[in-house]
């Protein structure tokens, strides 16, 4: 058995307190919808318990392999709903968008949930809303040298911020 | 090249990375780029954190959705609950015909339906006792072990105090102690066990409890069905 492994309910509980926010947070943006996106943490984490043995750090860190387990949740998930086409009235339609795609866009809007709100701010003006600098810099009231300066640094606290993630391109 | 007047320079990269300045500034950017390859090493650093940025939807940068506080609790009591399961299944249940009617305590013969099951599960060897009396189940585990074969006892619904002797046969028909244990109601009826005969030559399975004897055959013993024991003295 791999040193690290995920054995005894204890390792359980601190991979719970270290991921269970991104993990639900991602289910939720992927499952759109609150009791399926508990229903898949809490299988994720039974998974992990169960499996615990072959969980190996030298491969892989636990946040990806608690997403891996994730994954094949959120796909179980969506085929026992396919065969309950009854819920799907309910409103809580599966998320079509490919996991994989999900994942990719829920990682860099929690990148940016993490980043500082000026810089944050800087980055949804200019790119996302395509406004001009000088505007932006207006409505700030700060020099539009001030904006460009924090678009920088914002972009590099965004690369930070998914480097610690583990974000892996 | 990398000096204070990179700074200036600098900080015009992310605006340069997401395609915002405008052509005389991007030029003279560029220039400044062809001679540093610190500032261009930066450009293009962000310039791949700029290619995620599409696939994010800015509306929901706003705070997560937090895991319900009693989440962690639910998953840590069904991970127990599971531990807890996992552990009863090696424990065998293996029934006794600890016959309802008092008459049946006299009677030297009794009448036990065997069934042995999860065979080739692994080294392990589960007996199992069927159509009891409602409330009484007595199982066992066997495992190989070097010395000879560790056994599991499980035990529900005798009488409380019941003393248990356990024995194993082997080929030629003797018998091995493996140990005694109390049955205590509302305990954990489990026992653990040791005989010193390989598993792989036990035959049969034999527990007195109180007066009463229940045997198993084991093994390559036929599966009896319906089989008559006599009752037997401990050797």
């Amino acid at each position: 058995m791999p040193s690290g492994a995920l054995t005894d309910e204890r390792d359980v509980r601190e991979a719970y307190s270290a991921h269970s926010a991104e993990l639900y947070g991602f289910a939720v943006r992927s499952l759109g919808d609150a009791g399926l996106a508990e229903e898949a943490v809490q299988e994720t984490f039974l998974r992990a318990w169960r499996a615990g043995e072959r969980f190996d750090p030298e491969i892989g860190s636990l946040r990806t392999w608690l997403f891996a387990i994730l994954r094949n949740v959120v796909i179980d998930l969506g085929r026992a709903r396919a065969s309950r086409p009854g819920l799907a009235d309910g409103g809580i339609e599966p998320s079509v968008e490919p996991f994989d795609q999900a994942l990719l866009s829920w990682q860099i809007e929690e990148a940016m949930r993490r980043i500082g709100e000026q810089h944050r701010q800087v980055l949804v003006e200019t790119y996302y809303r395509g406004r001009p600098y000088a505007e932006v810099a207006e409505e700030l009231g700060v020099p539009e040298g001030t904006v460009k300066s924090r678009v920088y640094y914002g972009l590099r606290a965004l690369r930070v911020v998914l480097e610690e993630m583990g974000y892996e391109d | 090249m990398k000096t204070d007047g990179c700074r200036q320079w600098r900080e015009s990269l992310g605006a340069y990375a997401l395609g915002h300045l405008d052509g005389e500034e991007r030029a003279r950017l560029e220039a400044h780029l062809d001679g540093c390859a610190e500032c261009r090493a930066e450009a293009e650093s962000l310039g791949a954190v700029v290619t995620l940025l599409p696939h994010a939807d800015p509306e929901r940068f706003g705070p997560a959705p937090a895991p319900p506080a009693e989440l962690g609790k639910r998953i840590a009591a069904k991970i127990g609950a599971e531990r807890r399961a996992r552990r009863q299944r090696r424990r065998l249940r293996l029934g006794i015909g600890l016959g309802g009617v008092a008459a049946a305590a006299a009677a030297a013969v009794l009448a036990i339906f065997v069934l042995t099951s999860d065979e080739g599960t692994g080294p392990e060897q589960h007996v199992t006792f069927r159509s009891l009396p409602p409330g009484v189940r007595i199982g066992a585990t066997l495992e190989p072990q070097a010395f000879g074969t560790e056994i599991h006892m499980y035990v529900k619904g005798i009488r409380s105090g019941t003393l248990c002797r356990v024995y194993m046969r082997g080929p030629s028909g003797a018998s091995v102690s493996a140990g005694t244990f109390r049955y205590r109601w509302g305990g954990d009826a489990a026992a653990t066990l040791s005989a010193a005969l390989d598993l792989s030559r036990a035959r049969a399975l034999i527990v007195h409890a109180g007066d009463r004897t229940f045997v198993a055959p084991l093994g390559g013993a036929e599966t009896a069905l319906h089989s008559h024991y006599q009752e037997e003295e401990p050797t």
